[in-house]
């Protein structure tokens, strides 16, 4: 898993798509898109995969889909984070910052000792 | 998004294949997208095009890893095979009819035999507790079972421990009853008599008022009366309060109101208080004495208890009881007795039925799988596992059998409904028939069985195909078909459906020998009427006698006490002058109270001495007619005229023979040796008999003397209602139990048929088809279409052979379970079994015609180019 190949911790993704959801409805591309921007490129990711994670998503009932017309009145489909997402993403950001954190505080230490 | 866009993504939703459409296009609108911005980012549109598709990453791997995160619901790959099961049997209508009307009949007929057989022995008593409730007798020193005397029933319930309460009821018997104590017309209903607590015992409260009091049930006692629902309703117009009814002429209050449906063994109208009759002996044997175990105590000790009772009853009464002992056992069982092997019978024809229908099943579901098996190969190639592949061939047959199954209850309800309306008066509880939880049940618990037996041993066999074999060989792999699998099949269901031929033969055999089985009397053209005579009215009987013979179409009548077939007869022991007075009295026999021209008017010949006449009064001697049994065991190789005759029925009372008369069926058809003493009503000897009954010989049709018989009753007697009917009605229902197991054996045993013809049909039409090529080239070498079809027709008839000769050997084996029901026919009766093979090989051949004579118009050339 090198940083160059873009590829995250995991379960991160699952988060960075809740958050990105939660700034507002937005289709698969703009998804993906909204993430590369946000993260300035860190975060580029194949944008595919965002499509199975939704799908997991859906499933927990933490996004909702529906069909809309888009601005050129093509078919396209829509996600929004529901309120049960909107708790699940607390928590993910509560639990990513604890450990952000906790890694942090260790490398700073290690550094300290040696 | 519009609620009618809403609704068809719902639908959508539902249907997987429209998802991975919608994720398609998901896909495509992302990519356009993307490829939009690296345009607007100064690409042309080829090269961004290729970026776009980069940047996504693998479209198929994503979409199935999507998928996969759908899949994560079970239902769905369940869904999506059996939308694939419900394609494929549409395709097939042809096999699918044939499957869904073999299933229909099979599943439909095991659940109409399991109903009956459920609502018959099975189910409960509509009582609380019945399993707690027993039936008590009392046994004569030679096992004779007799009903219960009043006074012995009352030792019982003031000294038996083993019970929780014990009650008794008169035999039912009808009665003229007013439903309106102030005017209107009279009635003929049953009435039954019952004791102190009768329904609190047996557990069932009225609907409306109360059980009878213990005062009432006293001797002296206030007058009451309790109703059934149906006699509220109909008669009384279910009026509140209840007030009176006439009983016997007699205003009498009604107390309570029983239940819908309530009976205690047959129906009964009117319920009366039946210990306010003073008077009754310990030898009169009246009653049904049903009695709750007490809890905790078990069947045996309670027998235990009763039988020590019977004998310290015994010592202290001596003759004047006959109960030795006591015959004590559930209420169900004695209620269902004789019906238990009429419904085994039933249940297991209903369950070789289902065999049958399961082998056509399987074989036609084997058939099929030869045809689609380059279907499943090719699928198996692709990519399909085999436990995919299974699952898909058992849905296919599972959806089958549940639309097999919703057909069968439909077909059981229709069914159900008429045998309900056929037999609810001549078999016990038939009238609780229903198709309830429990029948649910086990409708179920079969096709789940049918699914196991048919579904997935041909679903195996396909699944597990080598893909290899089977596509190399292209039409060539079908040609190795497994022949003996199928000839077994076939032959199995036609050894199956000529052992139902065969005991369906036996039984209307047996029906027939049972109705034209000598009566002992020419039971054809006889009117019956009974009636209630007022007491001490014997001038008046010979009035209505005269009357009823003198009208036109009649030319003789009579009475009698007890009509010959009738349920509920007894009989009582039977001495000479020499026998001690206590037990071991030499014979049993019957007991009938006639008038003087009753066996001229039966036309019962009389074999030795005379027939009654007018002068066996009051006053003359006392005299008797037996049946030739009772002499024959009275008074061995004498000439039993002029002998002295006592019977328990007249306890201390001696009679002079004076004439003995043939044997008449005087219980059942067909008649056994049914011993029997009679008395002239000219003497009056009971006058506790309450009913009476006119025989009425007829010219012609007795149906239609009926209505002048009423008629002229009701000219006669204003005040009481008879009740009319014919003696041959009488004979038809005494053969009713067996009537039941006849139809039922037919029915089956026409529907085995039909299956089996099916069977055949099928399995040669696949033979004639995979054989196509073959029989072209045949033909091409210059065989005749005629020769081709007697050859298909030898295959089959060989098939045919081999099952009928099974199914001989098990037709004699199974008849050995209704060797009990037989009348007038060995179980090895070869007429019958010929029959049975006759009919089984003419169905093979006609069920094989068809296909064979296709076979012989075969065009050699499409055969053998067409692939």
């Amino acid at each position: 898993m090198g940083r160059d190949t873009g590829e995250l911790l995991p379960g991160t993704f699952e988060m960075l798509i809740l958050k990105a959801l939660s700034l507002g409805t937005m289709h698969g591309w703009g998804i993906a898109e909204r993430i590369e921007r946000l993260s300035g490129g860190a975060c580029a990711v194949q944008q595919g995969a965002v499509y199975p994670v939704l799908q997991r998503l859906l499933r927990r009932g933490w996004v909702v889909a529906e069909w809309r017309a888009t601005e050129n009145h093509r078919r396209a489909r829509y996600y929004r984070v529901t309120a049960s997402g909107k708790r699940q993403l607390e928590s993910e950001v509560e639990w990513w910052r604890r450990t952000i954190g906790g890694v942090d505080r260790v490398l700073r230490s290690a550094a300290q000792e040696a | 998004m519009s609620w009618f866009d809403a609704l068809r993504q719902r639908a959508a939703d539902l249907l997987g294949r429209a998802r991975d459409r919608d994720l398609d296009e998901e896909i495509a609108h992302h990519l356009d997208l993307e490829t939009a911005r690296q345009v607007s980012r100064g690409c042309d549109p080829v090269t961004a095009r290729a970026r776009a598709i980069a940047r996504f990453g693998d479209t198929r791997r994503i979409t199935d890893a999507t998928r996969d995160e759908r899949g994560g619901q079970p239902l769905e790959g369940g869904m999506q095979d059996l939308r694939w099961a419900a394609r494929s049997l549409r395709k097939s209508p042809g096999f699918t009819a044939l499957a869904l009307f073999t299933l229909t009949l099979g599943i439909g007929a095991t659940t109409v035999a399991f109903t009956v057989l459920d609502s018959v022995l099975l189910k409960p008593l509509p009582y609380r507790d019945a399993d707690r409730l027993v039936l008590v007798r009392e046994q004569t020193t030679n096992q004779a079972l007799l009903p219960p005397s009043y006074p012995n029933f009352v030792s019982w319930r003031e000294n038996a421990r083993s019970f929780d309460g014990v009650a008794s009821a008169m035999m039912p018997s009808s009665q003229t009853v007013w439903p309106s104590a102030a005017d209107g017309d009279p009635l003929r209903v049953p009435t039954m008599g019952v004791s102190r607590r009768f329904f609190a015992i047996l557990g069932a409260r009225p609907v409306l008022g109360r059980e009878f009091s213990d005062d009432e049930n006293a001797v002296g006692g206030p007058r009451a009366a309790m109703v059934s629902y149906e006699f509220w309703q109909t008669q009384m117009g279910g009026r509140t309060p209840l007030g009176s009814v006439r009983l016997g002429d007699t205003p009498t209050p009604v107390v309570g109101v029983m239940p819908p449906n309530f009976r205690f063994i047959s129906v009964a109208d009117v319920y009366f208080p039946h210990e306010q009759m003073p008077g009754t002996v310990r030898s009169s044997h009246n009653y049904l004495v049903v009695a709750r175990l007490a809890p905790g105590v078990a069947l045996e000790s309670a027998r235990a208890e009763m039988a020590a009772l019977s004998k310290s009853l015994l010592a202290t009464f001596g003759n004047a009881t006959q109960a030795a002992n006591t015959d004590i056992r559930l209420l169900r069982d004695y209620l269902v007795a004789d019906y238990r092997t009429m419904l085994s019978i039933v249940f297991g024809a209903a369950g070789l039925v289902l065999l049958i229908a399961c082998t056509n099943l399987t074989s036609a579901l084997l058939a099929r799988g030869r045809a689609r098996e380059r279907e499943i190969v090719v699928r198996a190639a692709l990519g399909a596992s085999r436990a995919r592949l299974m699952r898909q061939l058992v849905l296919e047959s599972s959806l089958l059998v549940v639309c097999g199954s919703v057909m069968a209850m439909l077909l059981a309800a229709g069914a159900l409904h008429i045998i309900g309306a056929l037999g609810a008066n001549l078999i016990p509880r038939l009238n609780e028939l229903a198709l309830d939880a429990r029948v649910f049940a086990f409708v179920a618990s079969t096709a789940v069985a049918t699914v196991l037996v048919v579904g997935v041993y041909p679903a195996f066999r396909l699944a597990h195909r080598d893909p290899g074999v089977a596509l190399r060989g292209g039409r060539g792999a079908a040609m190795t078909v497994r022949a003996p699998v199928w000839r077994l099949l076939v032959g199995f269901e036609i050894a199956l459906a000529v052992v139902l031929l065969i005991g369906s033969t036996l039984l209307i055999r047996t029906l027939h020998n049972i109705l034209t089985a000598d009566t002992g009397f020419d039971a054809h053209g006889i009117v019956t009427a009974a009636i209630t005579p007022r007491e001490g009215d014997g001038d008046r009987l010979e009035e209505i006698r005269s009357e009823l013979s003198a009208l036109p179409g009649a030319s003789g009548a009579a009475f009698t006490s007890r009509l010959p077939l009738s349920w509920g007869n007894m009989s009582a022991p039977v001495r000479r002058t020499t026998d001690p007075g206590d037990h071991d009295w030499p014979a049993m026999a019957g007991f009938r109270i006639i008038s003087p021209d009753y066996f001229a008017v039966l036309r019962q010949p009389v074999l030795r001495g005379r027939a009654f006449s007018a002068a066996d009064r009051d006053g003359a001697a006392l005299v008797a007619v037996i049946t030739p049994g009772i002499a024959e065991k009275l008074w061995p190789g004498q000439d039993p005229i002029g002998k002295t005759i006592g019977t328990n029925f007249l306890y201390g009372k001696w009679m002079t023979v004076v004439g003995v008369v043939a044997e008449a069926s005087s219980w059942t058809m067909p008649k056994g040796s049914q011993n029997e003493i009679y008395v002239p009503l000219g003497q009056n000897p009971n006058k506790s008999e309450g009913q009476i009954v006119a025989v009425i010989r007829t010219t012609g049709d007795p149906n239609a003397l009926i209505p002048a018989v009423r008629t002229r009753l009701r000219q006669l007697d204003p005040s009481s209602a008879a009740q009319l009917g014919t003696m041959d009605d009488r004979i038809e229902r005494s053969a009713a139990d067996r009537k039941f197991a006849m139809l039922a054996l037919t029915a089956f045993g026409v529907i085995a048929l039909l299956l089996a013809g099916v069977g055949i049909y099928g399995v040669i039409w696949y033979i004639v088809t995979t054989r196509t090529h073959d029989i072209g080239v045949r033909m091409a070498l210059g065989a005749t279409g005629q020769v081709v079809q007697a050859g298909i027709l030898r295959d089959a008839t060989l098939m045919a052979a081999g099952g009928i000769g099974v199914g001989i050997v098990g037709g004699v084996l199974a008849t050995h379970y209704i060797q009990a029901t037989l009348y007038g026919v060995s179980r090895l009766d070869p007429k019958t079994y010929a029959i049975g093979a006759a009919i089984a090989l003419c169905t093979a051949l006609l069920g094989a015609y068809i296909p064979a004579r296709h076979s012989s118009r075969i065009d050699p050339m499409v055969a053998i180019r067409g692939e």
